[in-house]
């Protein structure tokens, strides 16, 4: 089926412009990195009479939600960078003209460009965060026992962005629709912040327009879940949590509803964007 | 079977206040190679980007071999080189045309066969380990065209298919689709090089401002031709008796400018005007050549 020649066309691509090269570099110096900075880092916090065990686990789960915080990011970026121009770059370019006169529905070239892309995503995520969980657990010895949860999270808002942005691109220029998505994606981030402070102040109104901005893109929302699981742990056990890496309030069942129908809105968003696209 | 391989009826488009098509119809017999000219701007590429379901009609209907232009029975019958010969630069030649060969739903072994016979017609065999990055404007558009034949389509759309082309690379095109039509395969041809169009095709249709300003047999339209006559006492009257309207008015020295349908008609001219008394110093045939035509033609509707 053309659904998959365009999937695969779409992960060699990504694979011979060196895409998965220059990620696999960046990602793989920034887990070596990290690995360091977590080694001294635990030395000093386990040879601290002060702390107690289970500060030393809060500690701990603080340091592997804000790498896994810095892997989410980064995959961020990359689904954005994937996407960005994948429909009207080629349109552009000239590309698309062969392809799209070829006997493939449109709806195919999206779903198999979203596809493709996801899969390079899956692996980037999955290989990343196994070695930052193994990373933490090795040098550490704990393990937040629901951390294998967190790439599912990741991956998720990845595909939400992923989806997002190819929509865009059957609309958009390759500029413009980059810093549409990156400025959704930004206000997102910041909502989730605004959202803690109404929670701090107990003031429904900021706390609502946070809750607004997870509709509008709900990345950060599914972040909060991945990083909830992250520090399951030190949360039960101490009732510290919060901070730039996670939320207080972790998301409702519901958040993960409207993530799911937002990702099928916006896939289906670009399908039609597409069919009707002149080329 | 409907014969046509293209019929378009009364198609429009237009894109904002810029109304690019204005009701063209269109025939494309079957089996035979047909010219698409006009000149930038005139709306040759926003018709063919219909026939091929790249663009959407405004208004009209067209078929390909049968089937509704865009639909995915009309696009499995069609090879095309788009005008911009852009293709990913990141694949390897063969890698390509095997690409391509999967889109259009051909087998593997189907395809392995075919790419290697496309690439030796195109003269880049040797080059089929090498990626399109490294290839020029020329190769290029001779991987286009080995695209745009890989899945022998009966119906093949090629948008300045030599336009990159060196001399001899315009010959091996025209060779090609000579070959084609002797297979039976429709070459829908859109060009601006009028001597190659002349050498080729069976039927053209000019367009201009979005509209067909001239289309049939090339040898018929090319047919029409100016005769320039010098005559002696009474030729105007003579030629206005027998409905003759010259071109140009009386030129100095008894001349005058005709046109004439062919050699028959000039053969009767002459007869008319010898009949009727007119002394006949001089007769001039110009043939019309496709430039001439086109020119004439652009001119005329853009006044």
């Amino acid at each position: 089926m053309n659904l998959w020649v365009i999937a695969d066309h779409t992960l060699r691509e990504a694979v011979r412009r060196r895409v998965v090269l220059a990620a696999a570099v960046v990602i793989g110096g920034f887990l070596a990195l990290y690995a360091v900075g977590v080694w001294f880092g635990y030395r000093d916090i386990s040879t601290d009479p002060d702390l107690t065990m289970s500060m030393r686990r809060v500690i701990v789960g603080f340091m592997l939600q804000g790498g896994m915080w810095s892997l989410n990011f980064v995959a961020s970026l990359l689904a954005i960078f994937l996407a960005v121009g994948s429909i009207s770059g080629e349109i552009d370019q000239g590309t698309m003209h062969a392809v799209a006169a070829r006997p493939v529905r449109r709806a195919h070239i999206v779903l198999g460009k979203f596809l493709g892309n996801l899969m390079l995503l899956t692996v980037f995520i999955g290989v990343s965060t196994a070695i930052m969980i193994a990373v933490v657990s090795i040098i550490t010895g704990q393990y937040a026992e629901r951390a294998w949860t967190a790439p599912f999270a990741m991956l998720f808002a990845a595909a939400i962005l992923l989806a997002l942005t190819i929509a865009g691109s059957t609309r958009l220029g390759t500029l413009a629709n980059g810093v549409v998505v990156f400025t959704l994606y930004a206000v997102a981030l910041v909502g989730g912040v605004i959202e803690q402070i109404g929670s701090f102040l107990d003031n429904p109104v900021t706390f609502d327009i946070g809750i607004a901005t997870s509709v509008l893109l709900p990345t950060r929302a599914l972040w909060d879940l991945a990083g909830a699981q992250l520090a399951q742990q030190s949360a039960s056990t101490t009732g510290m949590t919060g901070g730039p890496f996670s939320s207080l309030n972790p998301p409702s069942g519901w958040m993960l509803l409207v993530a799911a129908v937002y990702l099928v809105l916006a896939l289906a968003y670009a399908i039609r964007g597409f069919q009707r696209r002149d080329i | 079977m409907d014969q046509a391989a293209i019929r378009a009826t009364g198609l429009r488009k237009s894109f904002g206040d810029t109304h690019a098509v204005r009701g063209i119809d269109l025939d494309v017999p079957r089996g035979e190679v047909f010219g698409f000219l006009g000149p930038n701007g005139a709306g040759k590429s926003t018709v063919v980007k219909i026939i091929l379901g790249l663009v959407q009609a405004g208004a009209g209907e067209v078929t390909v071999l049968g089937h509704p232009a865009g639909s995915l029975a009309a696009r499995r019958q069609i090879g095309f080189l788009p005008e911009t010969f852009r293709f990913h630069q990141w694949m390897h030649a063969s890698e390509f045309l095997d690409f391509h060969g999967r889109l259009a739903g051909l087998d593997r072994d189907t395809r392995g066969k075919r790419v290697i016979e496309m690439l030796e017609l195109v003269g880049l065999s040797h080059r089929r380990r090498d990626r399109l990055a490294t290839f020029s404007k020329g190769m290029h558009q001779r991987i286009g065209l080995a695209q745009a034949l890989l899945a022998e389509p009966p119906l093949v759309v090629l948008d300045e298919p030599t336009s990159a082309l060196d001399p001899i690379g315009r010959r091996d095109v025209r060779d090609i689709i000579r070959d084609l039509r002797a297979t039976g395969t429709t070459v829908f041809l859109n060009s601006h090089l009028l001597s190659e169009v002349e050498q080729v095709c069976d039927q053209v249709a000019i367009i201009n401002r979005g509209e067909i300003v001239a289309a049939g047999d090339l040898r018929e339209l090319l047919a029409a031709r100016e005769v320039e006559l010098r005559l002696g006492e009474g030729a105007e009257a003579a030629l206005r008796a027998a409905g003759l309207e010259p071109v140009s008015a009386q030129l100095a020295d008894g001349r005058y400018i005709l046109t004439a349908a062919g050699d028959e008609d000039i053969a009767r001219i002459t007869a008319h005007l010898a009949g009727a008394g007119v002394a006949i110093y001089e007769v001039q045939v110009r043939s019309n050549s496709l430039e001439d035509l086109f020119v004439d033609l652009a001119d005329a509707t853009d006044q």
